[in-house]
């Protein structure tokens, strides 16, 4: 029971206040500096935060971790290089394990010419800490640096990256290598594993192309595992008998990918860090971008396998990195299943608990042809944002968010410093599957259940980068 | 053809870059030891620079009328008044930069019924989209035979750059096609133009309108006088109403002597997808 009186099945207790709400700026001229940055730049909305920046602690602590933000020339395989921004001088950035419920304090210096901002995917945390400029997070100015507190809840494997827009640039926002795994410890799933595997999946050098259905859209040339082209990393070595507990990220812009391991299955133990009703296994995975998976496969099927996309072209492109049974070896084989086939609700309680909610919030997925040469222009409700008349939430009250995806796309729809839990899926019940992003399919309805808990400006939006920057965005205020 | 088909390929390397560049170089050097000729009113089309994605195929029936034309035999060729032709053109696509399409072309008309005219085969290469480049290019070429029934030039030879850009609601394509004759009376003529042009305008996601220009110039060493040269222009519509179906309307007007004056021109294709996976 959290202390305004709401249970979460499943993960921990959210109140609101709760944890640190310092932030130090270390440069004295941030917020001029800021102001400037802010007129150059490329958003088609102004970044500017609309709370001014904390005031700056004077005993400012010492970071337990420094984030720099760069431009790197990366490898993803043999004469195949790119020029990026990623965190660290790495892709993906390190990865940060970090105890739920102890403050920790991060130094970001960034070395762009340009503001940035770091999100804390999947974080219960203040918006001034939570890296969204539209909730209120100030941007980091170009060439600047920060210093911010906050206490990591909940549990589970959630990620940090840009929240900085891309619009045309097809080098900057999620399209670029600035991500990486947030670990936040104890680990929430109680499943006993010998060996630990990250995956995070990423897709490179973006361009346009014409969509089936006359609109443009974003096509890579190049995908990665953990960075690295498929046949071009060093093989995860793995021994028959071992229990490996996979924990998979899809830090793509905009590609939804399809991962499967052949001769082994995966149990799904937590989606979006949150422990599942069911522990399924499956012989495929799906994510949608944002998504993150953590399973446990038992390494029973000795052999050199591909544990990578399922879609030949995606492969070919690089995504996928090779799994080796002590001892063996020769040419590695490749996944080969054909259905592409994931519903949420095979992880739900086998009898969906039926609830009855509060309030009723419908959310109206639409888009706007602007021409066959041009991105679509979305909408929530029938506003693009930053036109948007705000979502009203009240504390401790269970709202039921209707996404009525009325657009020919599917869209992974990602709520900030939240999560829900998912009640119907095309009309059909379900319950114990909580997310920070769901996958809402063309022409399709998902209802989500989400608790009022931890007041303060919330950013819902779409987490294709092509579609939040063409207005996929609004906010959830509390009353 | 202005195909809107996403290729959703990633078979990009140096490799790749250097045989599209290689195709472009050997077309065009070919072109300068032969010659062509302009066709019938067969395949009336501006072509578009996207090629049919690998593993698909797009199967498309051209349907053309001429109400009002060419009445009489010119060198033993069939007159065009009130002919109906159909064409059936068979496209395969080979990679992201590359396609195979075959044609097969019939006429219709009182007095000669339906008549097997000729078949072409044409190879198109593309610069591939992941490349960047801010407009579309492509390079195609075109071999085939008709019969003499249809047209005096027996064998003919088509090379066709096609440049075209897309910019929000507006599509802009131009086909400054180059024809030369292998066998029949203009073989000596050398190498003829024959340029095609297209401006369209999105009113929906649905319907495109806009305008298609095709010319024939005669020799491009000696350009016929406007009297003889073939122009047309054919305010045309295309239906995007499904990824799987393109649709092209049009009624064309020659206002020259040399060009039948009024045609009627109709495409429907239809995608056809091969182990496709679904994004």
């Amino acid at each position: 029971m959290s202390e305004s009186g709401v249970t979460l099945r499943h993960h921990s207790t959210l109140s609101a206040g709760q944890g640190s709400r310092r932030r130090f700026l270390r440069d004295a001229g941030f917020a001029a500096a800021a102001l400037v940055a802010n007129s150059a730049s490329p958003r088609i909305w102004p970044q500017a935060p609309s709370a001014s920046p904390p005031t700056p602690n004077p005993a400012s602590p010492t970071p337990d971790y420094t984030i720099e933000i760069a431009e790197i020339e990366w490898e993803l395989a043999p004469k195949k290089h790119i020029r990026t921004t990623a965190y660290g001088g790495q892709i993906p950035g390190r990865v940060l394990h970090l105890a739920e419920g102890k403050p920790v304090t991060m130094e970001i210096l960034n070395k762009l010419d340009r503001p940035e901002i770091v999100h804390w995917h999947g974080q219960w945390i203040p918006t001034d800490v939570d890296g969204s400029m539209e909730e209120g997070s100030p941007m980091i100015p170009a060439g600047g640096s920060t210093l911010i507190q906050f206490t990591p809840r909940p549990a589970g494997l959630h990620w940090y990256h840009t929240h900085a827009m891309a619009n045309r640039d097809l080098k900057r926002g999620l399209y670029s290598g600035q991500f990486g795994v947030l670990d936040v410890l104890p680990r929430v799933n109680p499943a006993p594993w010998d060996q630990e595997q990250f995956i995070v999946l990423h897709d490179w050098n973006p361009y346009y192309s014409a969509s089936g259905d006359g609109s443009l859209m974003v096509n890579y040339v190049y995908s990665s595992v953990n960075g690295r082209m498929l046949g071009h990393d060093q093989p995860i070595q793995v021994s028959q008998g071992r229990r490996v507990l996979i924990q998979i990220v899809n830090a793509s812009a905009t590609e939804v990918h399809w991962l499967a391991l052949p001769g082994h299955r995966f149990k799904v133990l937590a989606l979006d860090g949150a422990p599942v009703a069911t522990q399924a296994s499956v012989e495929t995975l799906r994510l949608g971008p944002a998504e993150r998976i953590t399973a446990l496969v038992e390494m029973n099927s000795p052999g050199v396998w591909v544990l990578g996309e399922i879609r030949k072209d995606f492969r070919d492109a690089g995504m996928g990195t090779v799994v080796e049974y002590e001892g063996r070896s020769g040419k590695p084989q490749e996944p080969d299943q054909s259905k592409l086939e994931w519903d949420y609700r095979t992880f739900g309680d086998p009898s969906p608990i039926v609830r009855q909610p509060d309030v009723t919030v419908p959310l109206v997925f639409t888009s706007r042809f602007r021409g066959h040469g041009a991105l679509d222009q979305w909408m929530i409700n029938g506003r693009s944002y930053p036109d948007v008349e705000p979502v009203l939430l009240r504390e401790g009250l269970r709202h039921r968010l209707v996404f009525e995806n009325h657009s020919t796309d599917d869209h992974p729809v990602h709520l900030h410093r939240h999560n829900f839990e998912l009640v119907s899926i095309r009309g059909v019940a379900s319950s114990g599957v909580h997310k920070d992003v769901v996958m809402v399919e063309a022409g399709t309805t998902v209802e989500a259940d989400l608790v009022a808990a931890n007041p303060g400006n919330t950013l819902f939006h779409c987490h294709q980068q092509d579609h939040m920057d063409a207005g996929f965005m609004t906010l959830f205020k509390y009353a | 053809m202005h195909d809107r088909y996403a290729p959703k390929t990633f078979n990009s390397d140096e490799g790749a870059r250097l045989k599209v560049i290689l195709i472009l170089l050997a077309c065009a050097l070919a072109l300068s030891a032969v010659q062509a000729r302009a066709q019938g009113n067969y395949e009336i089309q501006v072509y578009g620079a996207d090629t049919v994605e690998p593993r698909s195929t797009m199967v498309e029936l051209h349907s053309n009328f001429t109400a009002d034309g060419q009445r009489n035999y010119i060198d033993g060729a069939a007159p065009t008044y009130h002919a109906e032709h159909e064409t059936v053109e068979i496209t395969q696509g080979i990679n992201d930069w590359a396609e195979v399409g075959f044609y097969i072309f019939t006429s219709e008309q009182s007095g000669l019924g339906v008549q097997w005219v000729g078949d072409h085969i044409r190879p198109r290469v593309r610069v591939p989209e992941k490349w960047r480049w801010p407009v579309g290019v492509s390079l195609s070429t075109e071999i085939g035979y008709q019969r003499a029934k249809f047209s005096p030039d027996t064998w003919t030879w088509e090379i066709r750059p096609i440049i075209d850009k897309t910019a929000g609601r507006w599509y802009f394509a131009v086909n400054p096609a180059l024809e030369r004759t292998w066998h029949g009376p203009d073989v000596n003529l050398g190498i003829g133009f024959s340029p095609a042009a297209k401006i369209s305008y999105d009113f929906t996601k649905q319907i495109t309108g806009g305008f298609e220009y095709y010319a024939d110039y005669g020799s491009i060493t000696n350009i016929a006088s406007l009297h003889n040269q073939q122009q047309q222009l054919f305010p045309a519509i295309d239906l995007n109403v499904s990824p799987k179906w393109e649709i092209n309307f049009g009624v064309g007007i020659g206002p020259t002597a040399a060009t039948d004056h009024w045609i009627v021109k109709g495409i429907i294709g239809r995608h056809f997808n091969w182990g496709h996976n679904p994004r």
